[in-house]
């Protein structure tokens, strides 16, 4: 916790004034919220899940891995309105609609995808053991100042992003932001990684999920 | 009636695992290859039973037999350890009073979801619903939120939904026996005609409403089945091994 402090406030904040008006600079951490958010609610969630639905999972025929599926579509919902709630905010100071909004289902099927995946994941494991719960938040606000909420990746020093690069929340707020505030597509290549580890993250959910949703019947 | 089995169990067995702690499952998931954590517990063991198409079956036996166990797989909610088994046709379970049901939400809305639980069509759910609220029969209660409502109100409108699921089979554990007289009544008669049509397989300790209404009684002890046949003789034997104990 000290450390992801004092990395994000020494490095990052005193870079923050430079160059940015106070509307863009706002827009973009209401950027990074809404797709933290989005994740962070469900991380706490998952583990839950479950149990919450304990009577689901063990008095009536009903497929439980669809749990995630409404867990997952509720949270984009509540996503999808904080974004029209943005839209209004760009029209309203004069920050534009740039052309390249089109692009938005493209990002969020993936991101759904990966979030799809980890509630999987983590609904499995919390059935198992219900300290998971309480792990994920210790885990979730290390996780948010790890994740360019607050600050953009090219502020930072190389040998930091470089690291930061590796959590996909942060890859997918930062395309996000190209292409909602700065009017332009995300690198291509990098985008096409993220996909296809965003699948392969929902594949290996499912999976997980899949091959111990019979032993959690017995477990909850 | 037809003699076609729908139902066939084939030494169907089931072990819980037993954990000392609570984090001994998630240990056993990491490395249960190489160390067992738990302690095997058999509820079931070697069961073997055929119900028949339009059957009644009485499910019975002491608390912790097993009953709601084979319930269970029989539903394909839990899996067998060993043994197989088959069931032909669909299933409406009334496992539990109100599983599923929002107490934040109405009568109605629940009746809606516990049916397209049930495998309805929104479709056949417009078209039956007025049939469950009339079944359930809890007047203006049906459209007050669950939460509001009593045990005997949850299960009139749980047996109300699976009434009219169009299901094949009927399994139900317990459920009928907190509903008051004029229930009771309605219930038996609605189990008299589904078993004209479909299989009903029930687990019940009111062992004068099983008489009554079974063809056939299954006593289930210690995970096998110790008798197995006419009402009648099974629950007399029940109830005289009751009274030893």
């Amino acid at each position: 916790m000290m450390l992801t402090y004092t990395v994000v406030f020494s490095v990052t904040v005193p870079q923050l004034a430079a160059g940015k008006s106070v509307t863009q600079y706002a827009s973009g951490i209401f950027i990074g919220l809404i797709v933290f958010n989005l994740f962070s609610e469900l991380a706490y969630r998952a583990p839950m899940l479950l149990h919450e639905h304990v009577n689901f999972v063990k008095k009536s025929i009903f497929p439980s891995e669809t749990i995630a599926w409404t867990a997952t579509i509720r949270a984009f919902t509540y996503g999808g309105i904080a974004f029209l709630v943005f839209l209004a905010f760009q029209l309203v100071t004069g920050g534009g609609l740039h052309w390249s909004l089109l692009f938005t289902p493209f990002l969020v099927a993936p991101f759904a995808l990966l979030i799809l995946g980890v509630v999987w994941f983590f609904m499995a494991l919390g059935a198992f053991t219900r300290d998971v719960a309480h792990i994920m938040a210790s885990i979730v606000p290390i996780l948010m100042f790890a994740t360019p909420v607050f600050y953009s990746l090219d502020q930072l020093p190389p040998h930091i992003a470089f690291w930061l690069r590796l959590n996909l929340i942060g890859d997918y707020i930062e395309m996000f932001r190209a292409i909602t505030l700065d009017g332009r597509l995300p690198n291509l290549f990098g985008y096409a990684l993220v996909v296809v580890i965003s699948y392969a993250v929902f594949w290996f959910g499912y999976q997980f999920f899949m091959r111990y949703k019979s032993v959690i019947v017995d477990v909850i | 009636m037809s003699s076609e089995p729908i139902i066939v169990s084939q030494g169907v067995g089931k072990a819980f695992q037993l954990y000392a702690h609570q984090n001994d499952q998630l240990k056993q998931i990491l490395f249960g290859l190489w160390k067992q954590f738990y302690k095997e517990k058999w509820v079931l063991n070697d069961v073997c039973f055929t119900v028949s198409k339009g059957e009644r079956v009485g499910l019975i036996g002491r608390n912790g037999a097993g009953k709601t166990t084979l319930l269970q797989i029989l539903c394909g909610i839990t899996r067998p350890t060993r043994g197989a088994f088959s069931v032909k046709g669909r299933i409406a379970p009334i496992l539990a009073l109100g599983s599923g049901f929002d107490g934040l939400l109405t009568g109605r809305e629940n009746a809606r979801i516990g049916a397209a639980i049930l495998g309805l069509s929104r479709r056949d759910v417009d078209a039956c619903i007025e049939d469950i609220a009339a079944f359930a029969d809890i007047g203006p209660s049906f459209e007050q939120p669950m939460r509001t409502y009593s045990s005997g109100m949850l299960a009139r409108v749980a047996f109300a939904i699976c009434a009219h699921a169009k299901a094949d089979i009927l399994i139900v554990d317990e459920a009928l026996s907190v509903g008051d007289e004029a229930f009771q009544k309605k219930c038996e008669t609605f189990i008299a005609n589904f078993a004209k049509a479909g299989t009903i397989l029930m687990v019940s300790h009111d062992l004068d409403f099983l008489r009554a209404l079974c063809d056939r009684v299954i006593w289930l002890d210690n995970g096998v089945v110790r008798l197995s046949g006419e009402p009648a003789t099974v629950l007399d034997a029940y109830r005289a091994a009751m009274a030893e104990s």
